[in-house]
């Protein structure tokens, strides 16, 4: 809980201090301070932001996209909903699912490395087990 | 013509030789979702059954042209993967966090409307879920998950 509280406080911090400096890096997902909220790592938000971000919010074209997954809303959940997300990142892009090709033959460049895969599944990971305590 | 009919019904016999492999079925199923939680109100038991278990369980119903080629390999394929994504003949073996990517995934494919599928829902024409039954599910799912967390 404290480890909550904590992380909640950094984030609202980091978060306040980007927002006065008016520079486009705000961190995209998730903005809003939901009680669940966590901190992305900077190198896990850019590879959401260049290969996930374009479909996955609020202001997303893609009905589908954004229902499923919305990281505007990722910190409003319940905890229950986190964890489902969370595997089910894990899970497409381990599977090379997400990305979806009709995207990537779009914007080839934004396909995940093995190293973004990695970094963004083991993020996914671990925050599962951590909300969940497993 | 008469030709092409032969030659026709020549590969239909021919391919009932190459075997399906439909999933084994088992009514034995000490983890399964329904027996563990008798919480579980009976219309969503019904449901479940009627439309999820025959690819998500160990107990699948044949209809007798699912044992005719080529039907019989949709059908062992759809089972196969259906029960490899989520068996709840298999639920109690989940830890939670699996069952949380489940329920949160039956939440939004059943919301959808991909699930239960297009291909399904043809013939079984009485299972598939009227707009009230989705709501339903979708809510079950939704507090099923919730609940795992409390």
């Amino acid at each position: 809980m404290k480890n909550l509280i904590l992380v909640f406080a950094i984030s609202a911090f980091s978060f306040s201090i980007l927002s006065f400096t008016g520079s486009e890096n705000i961190p995209i997902a998730p903005k809003s301070g939901g009680e669940n909220t966590f901190v992305i790592p900077t190198d896990v938000q850019n590879i959401i932001d260049n290969s996930c971000y374009g479909c996955h919010n609020s202001e997303s074209s893609s009905t589908k996209g954004k229902m499923k997954l919305n990281f505007d809303k990722l910190a409003d959940l319940k905890v229950s909903k986190q964890v489902g997300k969370l595997m089910k990142i894990s899970k497409v892009v381990k599977k090379g699912n997400m990305p979806p090709e009709k995207f990537l033959k779009k914007y080839p460049e934004n396909a995940l490395s093995q190293e973004e895969t990695d970094k963004l599944t083991s993020w996914a990971d671990g925050l599962t087990k951590e909300l969940s305590g497993e | 013509m008469k030709k092409v009919i032969y030659i026709i019904v020549a590969i239909l016999i021919i391919i009932q030789f190459i075997p399906a492999n439909l999933p084994e079925i088992s009514s034995d199923n000490p983890n399964d979702l329904l027996t563990n939680n008798p919480d579980i109100s009976e219309d969503i038991a019904q449901i479940l059954r009627a439309s999820c278990y025959d690819c998500h369980s160990n107990e699948t119903y044949y209809p007798w042209y699912s044992y005719f080629a080529p039907i019989s390999f949709l059908v062992s394929r759809d089972t196969k993967v259906g029960r490899e994504e989520l068996n709840f003949s298999d639920w109690e073996s989940y830890k939670k966090t699996e069952k949380a990517g489940a329920l949160d995934g039956i939440s939004d494919l059943i919301a959808e409307g991909e699930m239960p599928m297009k291909i399904y829902t043809i013939i079984h024409r009485d299972d598939a879920l009227s707009e009230s039954e989705i709501e339903i599910m979708v809510n079950w799912a939704d507090e099923f998950a919730e609940s795992l967390f409390e």
